[in-house]
């Protein structure tokens, strides 16, 4: 630390230059090294004191505050920056001014600048020091930042993504502000107006791989990537550079062992004093690779959940981060600098051109904010579903462009199998559907069937009978067998028919469920086996039965049919059958029709339901066999089941379930 | 009967388009009395043609009851009944269902559609034998009809 800052008074006159004369002489020195730096430094840089004089400044300075040089050099720094840049210079009890300047090192600095016509305007200050033989110098490189505290203004609105670029870009800016102190860190060179180098710093060196031996007198094409090369972009960059005084970019470079980097580059005209071009001198930094912005940059970047690729106007890509990388299988090196198409063949890419009607700008501003779903290529080839957001941010060579990319395989996933449930759904439904239409079409098959087989069947049986009657024992023997067993026949096929007749017509003419008395329907059962129970002298008994909910006709099928059967299977002694009914589950009431008959074997109890099931010889017992598949048919219909209980010789106990009914208020 | 019934002809119209039923009709009645003369239709339309006296049936007589199948070509047994019963001449005689349709709509309809009574027809000969017997026993035997009003 230098002592002399001691000695030196604390203020000095405004006009009064005579202050900073050791340090004009040490300056004059630097000034071979610096001052073309400094000139062509996009910022305005001002030299200040330890007393907080201004010792020096550039052109830019000259023009942002509106000074001319003699104005300022001398003056108290506080003439164009009132507030909390001198402050920063002094020395309190607790640090010296290089300790309290060294806290301020490196960290923008946001105060606000005064023109000379009194005009106030944001600035962002950057402090470095250098030291002279004089003490310690504070280089403050100071930048308007008017426009980006409107844009600031304006980005506060955008999403999160984009606010990161800024912040990202912001802090590559800052890195040209970090020029004074870290020069090993940036390339400086210059080269006369058609390209060839004509200086070359350790920085250059360093970034670029060349030695200045090597690379004096060469022309500065050779930093290019070829294809850069081939569309004449140096000759159109100096092009440029000459005409504005000025041309930014951050731009894909080529080292000199062929490998390329993405570099922040600054170029600025020399001119002489008569205004002829003298040269450009080159100002970069490696983006991806610096010490500082770049690291930050990139944790910024990496720490990004989603695939992060930059990409030029060029639909070059121009910066990614690890998780990109790990998306696409493509280590960095091998990405930067190629066309973005090689990741996402389509859609990405087409979004950054103008058309007729549209500059790359406007198509891009179309896409902001809303999440593109493309498909993106890995390097082996495979492919899978991304959905892709882009954020523009404005550079100086051009609007840049960030993709945040994420994979959507398992949503992509997840909706197909969705879609392949509701799919697996829907065919259900049709085969429910179809199911129901050919079981409804069956039903009227066997309807219109047993119907219309009853006309011939009907002719058939009437005149075999009538051939019986007007001819029996007029032909002879045989014929009389022959006639009797085709009205036999006939006959039997009559009863098939009426009862497949009544069985189809359990589900098509069935009535509406309603409230009904099973008691009720029992009595009509009975009145209709009036005959059956007389011939027999069958015992019908039963308990009082509850009201249900049901299609009464068939309840009376439904017992009639079972106690029928009850009857007509009847056991050695007197018929006697028994009707009760008990609660059951879920509001259903469980019907028990109890007899004291043949029995039935258990092997049988679940045969006996299906249709034309007989047990029985045909000499034995009459019948189709379709009384009880008429019975589940009805059960069933009912939403219930019917199930048997038996012994052989035991009799039998058939159970049925319907639903309660009278619970209306 | 009046004393002139014995000889008298009692004319019947049988509206059916099967030949078999139509047949076995023939038979019970000539088995059930011996003085029905059975008019055939073989379908609605030449039914009413019959009973109005249309056409070839210019000359038929009007006869004292209608035996009549639903299921017929043309015009079909429902029809007939519902034209024969809104018809101010034709609607007292007697008409009455002979159909193998046991449904509950059909027996309903028919007698929504006045009918003066539904029969099925029997499966079995001597079933069918004893229904015409019990037709003739009833309607020819029982009823009393007003006078003809056709006769004039």
């Amino acid at each position: 630390m230098p002592t002399a800052l001691a000695e030196r008074p604390s203020t000095a006159p405004a006009h009064d230059t005579g202050a900073g004369k050791d340090t004009l002489r040490h300056l004059a020195q630097m000034e071979g090294r610096y001052r073309a730096l400094l000139e062509a430094a996009p910022d305005a840089m001002v030299v200040v004191n330890q007393s907080g004089e201004v010792v020096l400044l550039n052109l830019q300075a000259e023009k942002q505050f509106g000074y001319n040089r003699d104005e300022l050099v001398g003056q108290k720094v506080t003439a164009i920056i009132p507030e909390g840049f001198a402050e920063r210079l002094i020395a309190d009890g607790e640090r010296t001014a290089a300790q309290a300047l060294a806290q301020q090192i490196g960290t923008g600095i946001e105060l606000t600048g005064r023109r000379k016509d009194g005009s106030q305007f944001p600035i962002e200050m950057m402090l470095s020091p250098v030291e002279s033989a004089e003490g310690v110098l504070v280089t403050a490189a100071i930048r308007d930042i008017s426009a980006r505290k409107r844009a600031e203004k304006h980005l506060v609105q955008m999403e999160g993504r984009r606010r990161l670029m800024e912040v990202a870009l912001r802090e590559s800016e800052e890195n040209y502000r970090l020029l004074l102190d870290g020069v090993e860190d940036y390339a400086i060179f210059m080269m006369d107006p058609s390209g060839k180098i004509t200086s070359w710093n350790v920085g250059a060196e360093r970034m670029k791989g060349y030695s200045a031996a090597e690379i004096l007198g060469q022309n500065f094409s050779r930093f290019f990537p070829a294809r850069d090369i081939a569309r004449g972009r140096p000759k159109e960059i100096l092009r440029l550079t000459a005409a504005s005084g000025r041309h930014e970019e951050s731009a894909m470079r080529v080292r000199k062992d062929g490998s390329t980097f993405l570099a922040s580059l600054t170029f600025t005209a020399l001119r002489d004093q008569a205004g002829n071009l003298r040269g450009v001198s080159e100002f970069s930094h490696d983006l991806t690779e610096s010490k500082e912005s770049g690291a930050k940059y990139r944790a910024l970047m990496e720490a990004a959940p989603d695939a992060m690729v930059v990409v030029n106007e060029g639909g070059e890509v121009v910066l990614l981060n690890l998780q990109a990388e790990k998306q696409f299988g493509y280590s960095r090196d091998e990405l930067l600098g190629q066309k973005v198409t090689t990741i996402i063949p389509e859609g990405f890419a087409e979004r950054l051109i103008a058309d007729g009607e549209r500059t790359a700008a406007q198509a891009l501003a179309q896409q902001i904010g809303t999440g593109i779903e493309l498909t993106a290529r890995r390097k082996d080839g495979s492919e899978f579903p991304i959905e892709m957001m882009l954020s523009p941010v404005e550079s100086a060579e051009g609007v840049l462009v960030t993709a945040a990319i994420r994979d959507i395989s398992a949503r992509k996933k997840a909706e197909k199998h969705l879609a392949r449930t509701e799919d697996a759904e829907k065919r259900l439904a049709q085969k429910v559907e179809e199911l129901n239409r050919s079981n409804e079409e069956l039903g009227q098959f066997a309807y219109i069937a047993s119907h219309d087989l009853q006309e011939p069947l009907r002719m058939v049986a009437s005149y075999t009978q009538l051939l019986s009657r007007r001819y029996k024992g007029k032909l002879d023997a045989d014929a009389d067998e022959y006639i009797a067993f085709a009205v036999d026949g006939a006959a039997r096929m009559q009863r098939l028919i009426q009862d497949l007749l009544a069985f189809s017509r359990i589900g098509t003419a069935g009535q509406e469920l309603a409230d009904m008395s099973s008691e009720e329907a029992l009595k009509q059962a009975l009145d209709n086996l009036q005959g059956a129970m007389e011939d027999s002298g069958a015992l019908v008994t039963h308990d009082t039965l509850p009201p249900v909910v049901a299609d009464e006709m068939q309840v009376v099928q439904l017992f009639q049919n079972l106690i029928g059967n009850a009857i007509k299977y009847q056991g050695p002694g007197v018929p006697r059958v028994h009707i009760s009914a008990a609660k059951g589950d879920g509001k259903k009431w469980i019907f028990s029709v109890k007899d004291n008959g043949l029995g039935i074997e258990p092997k049988y109890f679940e045969k006996i339901f299906a249709m034309f099931q007989r047990l029985h010889k045909r000499d034995e017992f009459a019948g189709t066999g379709i009384g009880l598949a008429i019975c589940k048919k009805i059960v069933e219909r009912h939403g219930g089941k019917i199930s048997v209980e038996s012994q052989l010789g035991q009799g039998s106990t058939f159970r049925f379930a319907l639903t309660q009914g009278g619970m209306k208020t | 009967m009046n004393t002139a019934g014995e000889e008298a002809v009692l004319e019947v119209l049988l509206v059916e388009d099967n030949p078999g039923d139509v047949r076995l009709t023939l038979e019970a009645f000539r088995e059930a009395n011996k003085s029905i003369r059975l008019h055939v239709a073989a379908d609605g339309v030449e039914a009413m043609d019959f009973l109005r006296g249309l056409g070839a049936h210019v000359n038929a007589p009007r006869p004292i009851f209608i035996l009549l199948d639903l299921n017929l070509p043309r015009m079909d047994g429902r029809e007939v009944l519902a034209q024969i019963k809104t018809d101010d001449d034709l609607k007292s005689i007697p008409t009455i269902i002979l159909s193998t349709s046991q449904a509950e709509e059909d027996v309903a309809k028919c007698y929504q559609l006045q009918a003066n009574c539904y029969l099925t027809k029997p499966a079995r000969f001597d079933a069918f034998e004893s229904t015409v017997k019990i037709i003739n026993d009833f309607w020819l035997q029982k009823v009393k009809f007003p006078a003809s009003r056709r006769a004039e």
